[in-house]
C-alpha cells in the first residue's frame, strides 16, 4: 500500500481508486454470493406464515383477557406490546455503538439490528393506540391520568410533568427522534450497498454520536412516562438504566435467534460465523449480568433504606402471586443465563445460542409482567394476579409473532449483510483468537 | 454447503485486511476505510526496546530530578501531618458533629476512583480486544495502585483512635466484638483490599517479561565489559560519574529477582497469556464492584442527597471518568519530556482517550440530571431542598460554588471533545483533563459536605471549613502519588513491550495486498 503513503491530505485519505480495490475484491468475495446474503420471499414464506399465524392466535387470546376485566386484557397487550419495543429500542443502541465506537468484527451482523431497529417505529404507532386508549379511559395502567388521585398533594406537586399534554408531547418526541435515528441509520447503511461510497459510514458515524445522547434520555423518560409513571407515587433514578439494561438483554436474545434462523436456513454461511456468534454471545454474557447488576443494585439499595415511599413497589412485588413471580424473575433473567452462557461452547453453537436467546426472551417477558402486571390489582378490590397469565403469554406470543413476521419483510427486502462497508473485510476475517 | 471455516481459510489466502496508513501523526482517521497505526515512524521491534528500556536505564534527566524533589517535598506533608493528627486527635480536621466526614472520605473516594482506569484498560479493554491500550495500560496500571495506596490512607486515619483501625480486619470474636457485616463500611473494606491485589497482581505479573528483558540487557552488558556505573545529574546540568557503583550489577539482581526467572519460552509466553486473560476476566467485576460498594456507603442510608438507587452505576462512571483524566494529565506531559514516547502513545490515543472523557462525562452528566429530576418528581421535599438548597441555587446554598465547579468541570469542559480539532489537541486534553480532575474531587465534596451539613434539624447545621492540616494531608497525598509516579517512570519499563509490539504493523499477520507490500 504505498501508495497510501504518499497521499499528503490532512485525513490520510486513500484514494478513491484504492478503496475501488477494496470494493472490487469484496465484489468477488465468494462469501458475499447473492444466493448466500439474500433472503427470497419464498424461503421465508413458510417461517412468516407462522410468525402471523402465531401473531394473530396469540393477540386473540390476549383479547381474551378483557374477558377478566378492562385491564388485565390491556395489561397483557401492553407487556407484549414493550417486551417487543424493548428489543427494537436495544438494535437501535447496538446499531448506534457500533458505529460511534468504529468496531470492524459487526460490520456483518449490524444490517439484522438495523433491520429489528427500523421496526421501531411500528412499535411507536403501538404505544400510541396505547396512549390514546389511556387518554380515552381516563387512565387504564396509567391511573393518574384519571380522576382517582385529583387533589392528590403528589398529584398537585407533579402536575407540572405529570399532564396529558405534556406526555403526549414528550411521546412524540420519543417517537420522532427514534424513527429518525432507526430508518436512517437502516437508510444509509442499505444506500452504501448500492453505492459503495465509504463516507456513509462517517455519516453513521457522526449521528451516532448524538444519536446516542438523545437514545439515552429519551429511553429513560420513555420508561419513566410509560412504565414507572404507572404508580405515579413510584421514583427511582435507575428506572431509566434498568429498561435500558432490559432493551439490551432482549435484543441480543432475539438477534440471537434471528442469526442461527439464518444460518439454519444455509444463508451468511462464512459472513456471519461461529466468531461473529461467540462475541455476540458475549455481549449477551455481558448484558446479562448488567441487568443483574442494574437490577440488584436498585433493589437493594430500596430495601437497605427501607423508605416507606419507595419500598411499597417492592414489597407489593413480595406479595401474592409476585413473590414467586419476582423469585423466578432472579433466576431466569440472571442466574441460568449466566451459568447457561459463560462456557465458550453454547456462544459457539448457533443452535445452543438460540435456545438460550428463546429462554432469555422468556425471562424479559417476565420481567415485563414483573413491572406491568402488578399494576392491573392496584387500588382493586377483584385481584388478578397472574391468573391472566395464559393472556399474558397470549399478548407476548402474539407481538413476538407481529414483529417476527414484520421484520420478515424487512430482511427480504435488503441484503442480510452490509455489502460495501469498508470494514466488512475486518468483519469477514474476524477470529476470536488473534 | 460450503463448510465455513473453509470459506475462511480461502478468503484469508486471497484477502488484505483494512489498510494502515503508513503515515500521518496517527490520529483517527476520518476516512471509514484506513486505520491509524498504534506505532508511528516506521519503529523496528528493536527501536521500541531500546525507547522504553531506555527510560529505565539512561541517567535521569534534570527535570526528573526536579519533579522528584517537588513531589516527594509535598509528600513529606503527609509525614508530617498524619503523625501530627494521630497525636493530636481528629480535632485538628474541620469535622464537626454535623459534618462528620468531609475532606477525609472526599479524599479516599477521589483517589479510589481514580484508581479505577488501570484496571478498565488493562481488563475490560483487553477482554474487548482493544489494541490501543497497549500503549497506556503499563503506566494507567502503575498509577492505578499509586493512586489505592493513597486512598488507603484516608479511612485509615479518620476514624479518631487510629490505633483501633485492626477492627476494619474481619478478626476473629477476640474481644467478643464482630465486625459488622450488615455495614458497607466494611464490605468497602473487602472490596477494596482485593481490588489492591488483584490490580498489582495484574500489574506485576504484566510487568515480569519486560523487567526480564531489562535483567537481560544488563548482563550483556556486563558481558560485554560496557557495564554502566552510575551517573548523577548536578543542578549545573554536568553529569557527576561514581563510578565504583556498578548500575548493572544491581539492575541485574534487582530485575532479575523481580523477573522469577522468566526465560521468554515458548512455554513461559503460552502460560503469560493464559494467566493474563483469566487475571482480566477476575479483574473485570473488580472495576464494577469497587466503587459500586463505595457508593453504597452512601446510598444505603436515608440521608437526602446520599440516597438515590442510581449511585453504583454512577459512581463507576464517575470513577473511570476521573481516571481516565489522571492518566492523561500524567501522560500528556511525559509525551513531550520523554524521548520517542510520542512515537508509541500517539494522538491516536490521546483521541481515544478524549472520547472516553466524553463518554464517561456524559453519563456522570446523565446521572446528574437523573437525580435533579428525580429529586423534584419524587416529592420528598428534603430530597430537593438539598439540591437546590444546599447545592444548586447561590442565594440559598453556601457551597453552590462546589456544585457549580462539578457541574462546569464534569460536564461542561469535556463538551470540547465533540470537535475534532480540540479532541486532537495535548495541550487542550490536558487542561481538560486537569478541569476534571478537579470536578470529581469536587463531586466527591458536594456528593458528601453539602449533603451532610444541613440534615434534618435546622438546628444542628454546621458548615464545614477545611483547616490547614485538612490542605496539607490532601497535597502531601498528591505527593505520594506523584512520587510513586516518578519512581515508575525511572525505574520500571513503562510500555508493554511485548504487546506494543504485537499490535505494530510488522506482527500483523494478514496477508500483503497484492498491489503493494508494507
Amino acid at each position: 500500500m504505498s501508495q497510501i503513503s504518499t497521499q499528503s491530505s490532512p485525513d490520510a485519505a486513500m484514494d478513491d481508486h484504492a478503496y475501488q480495490a477494496v470494493l472490487d475484491r469484496l465484489a468477488t468475495e465468494p462469501a458475499l454470493a447473492d444466493d448466500n446474503i439474500t433472503l427470497t420471499s419464498a424461503e421465508a414464506a413458510g417461517v412468516s406464515r407462522l410468525l402471523l399465524g402465531l401473531g394473530v392466535v396469540g393477540l386473540v387470546i390476549a383479547a381474551g383477557g378483557f374477558a377478566l376485566n378492562f385491564r388485565a386484557g390491556f395489561a397483557a397487550m401492553q407487556i407484549g406490546l414493550f417486551a417487543v419495543t424493548a428489543i427494537a429500542l436495544g438494535a437501535l443502541f447496538f446499531v448506534l455503538v457500533f458505529h460511534i465506537t468504529n468496531a470492524g468484527w459487526c460490520a456483518t451482523i449490524r444490517r439484522q439490528f438495523e433491520n429489528v431497529a427500523s421496526l421501531l417505529p411500528l412499535c411507536m404507532i403501538g404505544v400510541a393506540v396505547l396512549l390514546v386508549v389511556e387518554l380515552a379511559t381516563g387512565g387504564t395502567l396509567l391511573r393518574w391520568l384519571g380522576t382517582d388521585y385529583e387533589g392528590h398533594h403528589l398529584m398537585v406537586h407533579k402536575e407540572g410533568y405529570l399532564n396529558p399534554t405534556f406526555l403526549v408531547i414528550r411521546f412524540l418526541v420519543y417517537a420522532g427522534i427514534w424513527t429518525f435515528l432507526a430508518f436512517r441509520m437502516r437508510g444509509w447503511s442499505t444506500e452504501q450497498d448500492q453505492s459503495g461510497d465509504r463516507w456513509l459510514t462517517r455519516r453513521m458515524r457522526f449521528n451516532s454520536g448524538w444519536g446516542i445522547l438523545a437514545f439515552a434520555l429519551t429511553t429513560a423518560f420513555f420508561a419513566f412516562d410509560f412504565l414507572m409513571g404507572m404508580d405515579f407515587r413510584f421514583f427511582s433514578t435507575m428506572w431509566g438504566v434498568y429498561f435500558f439494561a432490559a432493551c439490551a438483554f432482549s435484543s441480543l436474545a432475539f438477534l440471537a435467534i434471528v442469526f442461527a434462523w439464518l444460518m439454519s436456513k444455509g444463508k451468511l454461511q462464512g459472513v456471519v460465523t461461529s466468531e461473529h456468534l461467540h462475541d455476540h454471545g458475549k455481549l449477551m454474557f455481558a448484558f446479562t449480568v448488567f441487568w443483574g447488576y442494574i437490577a440488584f443494585s436498585q433493589y437493594f439499595l430500596i430495601w437497605y433504606s427501607n423508605i416507606p415511599e419507595e419500598t411499597m413497589f417492592y414489597i407489593f412485588r413480595r406479595t401474592g402471586d409476585w413473590a414467586l413471580l419476582s423469585k423466578v424473575l432472579i433466576a431466569v433473567h440472571f442466574l441460568i443465563p449466566f451459568f447457561l452462557l459463560v462456557s465458550r461452547v453454547p456462544k459457539r453453537n448457533p443452535r445452543f445460542i438460540a435456545a438460550i436467546g428463546a429462554f432469555m426472551l422468556f425471562a424479559h417477558a417476565i420481567d415485563m409482567t414483573f413491572i406491568i402486571q402488578p399494576m392491573v390489582d392496584a387500588g382493586e378490590e377483584k385481584v388478578i394476579g397472574l391468573s391472566s397469565w395464559w393472556a399474558i403469554a397470549g399478548g407476548v406470543l402474539g407481538f413476538i409473532g407481529i414483529f417476527g413476521f414484520l421484520l420478515l419483510r424487512k430482511m427480504v427486502a435488503v441484503p442480510l449483510t452490509a455489502t460495501k462497508d469498508p470494514r466488512l473485510p475486518l468483519a469477514l476475517n474476524h477470529k476470536n483468537y488473534v | 454447503m460450503k463448510d465455513p471455516d473453509q470459506i475462511n481459510t480461502e478468503r484469508l489466502a486471497g484477502m488484505g485486511t483494512v489498510a494502515l496508513a503508513q503515515t500521518g501523526d496517527g490520529t483517527l482517521i476520518e476516512d471509514p476505510a484506513i486505520e491509524a497505526p498504534l506505532v508511528i515512524n516506521d519503529r523496528e521491534f528493536a527501536d521500541v526496546t531500546e525507547t522504553v528500556c531506555g527510560y529505565a536505564e539512561k541517567p535521569a534527566p534534570l527535570w526528573w530530578y526536579a519533579a522528584l524533589t517537588a513531589a516527594s517535598g509535598a509528600a513529606l506533608m503527609a509525614m508530617i501531618f498524619i503523625p501530627y493528627l494521630i497525636i493530636t486527635g481528629v480535632g485538628v480536621w474541620g469535622l464537626n458533629n454535623q459534618v462528620d466526614w468531609a475532606w477525609d472520605i472526599t479524599n479516599f473516594v477521589f483517589w479510589i476512583g481514580i484508581g479505577h482506569a488501570g484496571t478498565l484498560i488493562s481488563a475490560v479493554l483487553c477482554l474487548l480486544k482493544q489494541k490501543w491500550r497497549t500503549a497506556v495500560n503499563r503506566s494507567a496500571e502503575a498509577m492505578t495502585i499509586f493512586a489505592v495506596v493513597c486512598a488507603g490512607i484516608f479511612p485509615g486515619i479518620h476514624i479518631g483512635r487510629v490505633w483501633m483501625a485492626w477492627m476494619l480486619a474481619p478478626l476473629p470474636n477476640y474481644n467478643a466484638i464482630w465486625p459488622n457485616f450488615r455495614s458497607p463500611l466494611l464490605w468497602d473494606v473487602f472490596a477494596v483490599s482485593t481490588y489492591a491485589t488483584v490490580s498489582l497482581l495484574f500489574w506485576y505479573m504484566g510487568m515480569i517479561p519486560d523487567l526480564a528483558t531489562l535483567r537481560d540487557r544488563a548482563q550483556r552488558r556486563i558481558a560485554e565489559g560496557k557495564a554502566m556505573h552510575l551517573r548523577l545529574m548536578l543542578p549545573t546540568g554536568k553529569p557527576l560519574d561514581i563510578k565504583f557503583i556498578n548500575m548493572d550489577k544491581i539492575r541485574a539482581f534487582g530485575y532479575g529477582l523481580f523477573s522469577i526467572g522468566w526465560r521468554f519460552s515458548s512455554r513461559h509466553w503460552h502460560r503469560y497469556e493464559a494467566a493474563y486473560l483469566i487475571l482480566a476476566g477476575i479483574a473485570t467485576p473488580l472495576v464494577l464492584s469497587v466503587h459500586s460498594i463505595v457508593s453504597f456507603d452512601f446510598a444505603t442510608s436515608v440521608l437526602p442527597g446520599w440516597h438515590t438507587t442510581i449511585f453504583p452505576p454512577y459512581f463507576v462512571a464517575g470513577a473511570i471518568f476521573g481516571g481516565f483524566a489522571m492518566v492523561l494529565l500524567l501522560l500528556v506531559p511525559l509525551r513531550v519530556v520523554l524521548p520517542n514516547f510520542s512515537d508509541l502513545l500517539t494522538l491516536r490515543h490521546l483521541e481515544n482517550m478524549a472520547k472516553i472523557l466524553l463518554v464517561t462525562g456524559m453519563m456522570v452528566g446523565f446521572a446528574y440530571a437523573m437525580e435533579f429530576f428525580i429529586a423534584w418528581y419524587g416529592g420528598n421535599e428534603y430530597e430537593w431542598s438539598v439540591f437546590i438548597n444546599n447545592r444548586a441555587n447561590p442565594a440559598e446554598a453556601p457551597y453552590w460554588w462546589s456544585y457549580w465547579i462539578m457541574i462546569s468541570c464534569n460536564v461542561i469542559s469535556p463538551q470540547l471533545f465533540w470537535f475534532r480539532k480540540l479532541r486532537q489537541n495535548p495541550t487542550v486534553i490536558w487542561i481538560v483533563a486537569l478541569a476534571v480532575t478537579i470536578g470529581m474531587w469536587f463531586e466527591r465534596f458536594t456528593i458528601i459536605v453539602t449533603s451532610l451539613h444541613r440534615a434534618w434539624l435546622p438546628g444542628e447545621w454546621h458548615m464545614f471549613w477545611p483547616t490547614w492540616v485538612d490542605i496539607l494531608t490532601f497535597v502531601g497525598s498528591c505527593g505520594i502519588f506523584l512520587t510513586l509516579f516518578m519512581l515508575f517512570t525511572k525505574f520500571l519499563p513503562m510500555f508493554a513491550m511485548a504487546e506494543l509490539k504485537a499490535v505494530m504493523p510488522q506482527a500483523s499477520p494478514h496477508p500483503h495486498d497484492e498491489e503493494g507490500g508494507h
